[in-house]
């Protein structure tokens, strides 16, 4: 006990300590213990070893949506990354320099963030869809009737569609984390490029950038990381199966079709080994997030490192 | 100072087409639920003849909005409450105290940035399932609970900075540690509290995920999982996705906007270092 009262710190960070690594450290290497075994959820567990892994990069079918869902992904975090983030780069940097009405704007910008994803894919619906949807109706008003199109279920926009809707609705969060890490710019600093005559631009490119370069990286990684698990926005837009021809599949959703969902489509090996492949698939994602995540901490720090 | 942009009637167009874009489409869902199922599907632009509540009275009489609002609100308080006791605890306990491992214990809390919910589903399940909470809203609050990264890195930041004579005072006036704690240094963070409840209660209000998974009963499931049972059918449901979606959007956008500088001045502070 004493050692206890001397040491008071534990009894605040216990309590939290515990719930953290049961539900969110443990998993990540539970998940990989049980991706060596061969396993449904309910019955026996047999050991295979790494049996999951080449049984998901030689199995055609199964690596067949594997490369499919991590393609769509990465079309996901480049659109993502040279379309968004220079958006929420360019918004920013408005909103910083106070354009009139800023306030209605980063209000409005931001607020389809509050928006649940399933009415966000019900509002694409509303204007895409190829009967009761506005896109077409406003294409025969302005007399390009030929052009209408069932824009939701075209298999080749599938995964644009879904990209729209993803940048809608969250290139808020990013424009204030860059608005934020503006507001910390040195004010002197702006004072003097201005007083030097340096255009708007070009004070945006010499010193807003550079100065909130580490901002820009973390964005990027989370990014990276959203694009890699997003799941919601392909899950109800294309169902389970990722829409037709997967069109709309992502990697979180192929993991989700294989530990939770309809295997049908693969044959009757998975289904006694859904949760054994499902987790197999889980920690190829959480390689693929981990790889990434440490070059760029480090790229970072490294940065950091010359700077000081 | 002027930092002003020259006049740029360019920029500012691009962000009006944007910000009536966004209203456009909200106005539209809010007016097309005011009419019928039949309207809808077969004269969906044209001039309305039925225009009533009768959507929103079949969303509460026939489908049980306020049943579905009520287990989302339960899921959004409970999650809260837990998350704030446990992050401010853990993170006055690192910030505050020195100790050995302390800057190892705080990188330990950090890396769950780096493992969404997603990867550790299946054992996360196979846990809940084991512990008898499988369908139960406890289930829900407790993985979404676990989730504790962001809040604490946030809260930790703050009480290392708070000067060391603050508590010194507070422990020669008596005070023992959790008083210490409860009375003098949690209300000091209630900026930081702020700004979390703000990011969180959006993540959890609108969590699809965790919920999808862990809730199967009509009885116990939440606002998105209802939008999506009705979206789901358009044919039979178009009148109760489109009433759903608005109960589910618009008085949230409102709150929003009446408090919209302190919620996204919260906002920013949670990005600025993490």
């Amino acid at each position: 006990m004493t050692w206890f009262r001397k040491r008071p710190f534990l009894w605040f960070i216990l309590p939290g300590f515990a719930l953290y690594s049961l539900f969110t450290v443990y998993p990540i290497f539970s998940a990989f213990q049980i991706s060596l075994n061969r396993w449904d959820g309910i019955g026996p567990k047999t050991f295979v070893g790494f049996a999951n892994y080449a049984e998901l990069f030689g199995n055609k079918e199964l690596f067949g949506q594997l490369t499919g869902a991590f393609r769509h992904s990465v079309v996901l975090f480049l659109l993502n990354t040279l379309a968004v983030l220079p958006g929420q780069l360019y918004m920013a940097y408005l909103l910083y320099s106070r354009i009139k009405g800023h306030r209605f704007f980063q209000a409005m910008i931001f607020s389809p963030q509050f928006i649940a994803t399933p009415v966000i894919v019900f509002m694409g619906t509303l204007i895409f869809d190829g009967n009761i949807g506005v896109f077409n109706k406003l294409l025969e008003a302005v007399g390009l009737g030929e052009w209408t199109r069932p824009w939701i279920g075209l298999p080749e926009l599938g995964i644009y569609i879904v990209w729209m809707m993803v940048a809608w609705s969250g290139i808020g969060v990013g424009m204030i984390f860059f608005l934020g890490a503006m507001k910390m710019i040195p004010v002197e600093m702006m004072e003097a490029a201005l007083l030097e005559g340096a255009s708007y631009w070009r004070r945006f490119f010499s010193i807003v950038l550079p100065q909130i370069k580490t901002t820009v990286l973390n964005m990027l990684i989370l990014t990276y990381i959203f694009a890699m698990t997003m799941f919601d926005f392909s899950f109800i837009l294309g169902g389970v199966s990722g829409g037709i021809n997967r069109s709309v599949d992502v990697m979180a959703l192929f993991f989700y079709r294989i530990a939770f969902g309809d295997n049908s489509a693969v044959g009757g090996t998975m289904n006694v080994n859904a949760m054994g492949m499902g987790t197999t698939i889980a920690c190829v994602m959480f390689s693929v997030i981990f790889v990434v995540a440490v070059v760029q901490v480090v790229l970072t720090y490294r940065r950091t490192e010359d700077g000081a | 100072m002027n930092l002003k942009a020259r006049r740029t009637y360019a920029s500012s167009a691009i962000l009006w087409l944007y910000s009536s874009f966004t209203l456009f489409v909200l106005g539209y869902m809010t007016y097309q639920a005011f009419r019928s199922k039949k309207e809808l599907l077969s004269n969906t632009f044209g001039w309305p003849e039925v225009f009533n509540f009768a959507n929103f009275g079949k969303l509460f009489a026939e489908a049980g909005f306020h049943r579905y609002f009520f287990n989302s609100v339960l899921i959004l308080a409970a999650t809260l409450l837990i998350v704030i006791a446990l992050s401010s605890m853990v993170a006055y306990g690192i910030g505050r105290f020195r100790f050995r491992f302390k800057n190892g214990l705080l990188v330990y809390f950090l890396i769950g940035l780096m493992f969404p919910v997603q990867l550790g589903i299946v054992p996360i399940f196979l846990l809940i399932r084991d512990m008898g909470l499988m369908n139960s809203q406890w289930g829900v609050v407790i993985v979404l609970a676990s989730g504790l990264s962001m809040p604490v890195f946030l809260l930790t930041t703050f009480f290392e900075k708070l000067p060391a004579d603050l508590y010194e005072s507070a422990k020669i006036d008596g005070a023992g540690e959790w008083t210490t704690f409860a009375k003098v240094m949690f209300p000091l963070a209630s900026p930081v509290v702020f700004s979390i409840c703000i990011i969180m209660s959006v993540q959890i209000w609108n969590q699809f995920f965790v919920p999808l998974i862990m809730l199967q009963s009509e009885a116990k499931k939440t606002i998105p999982l209802m939008i999506m049972k009705f979206t789901n059918n358009l044919m039979y449901n178009i009148d109760l996705a489109m009433a759903g979606s608005v109960m589910a959007t618009v008085p949230i956008l409102i709150l929003f906007f009446i408090f919209s500088g302190r919620v996204l001045e919260g906002v920013a502070s949670g990005g600025i270092k993490g």
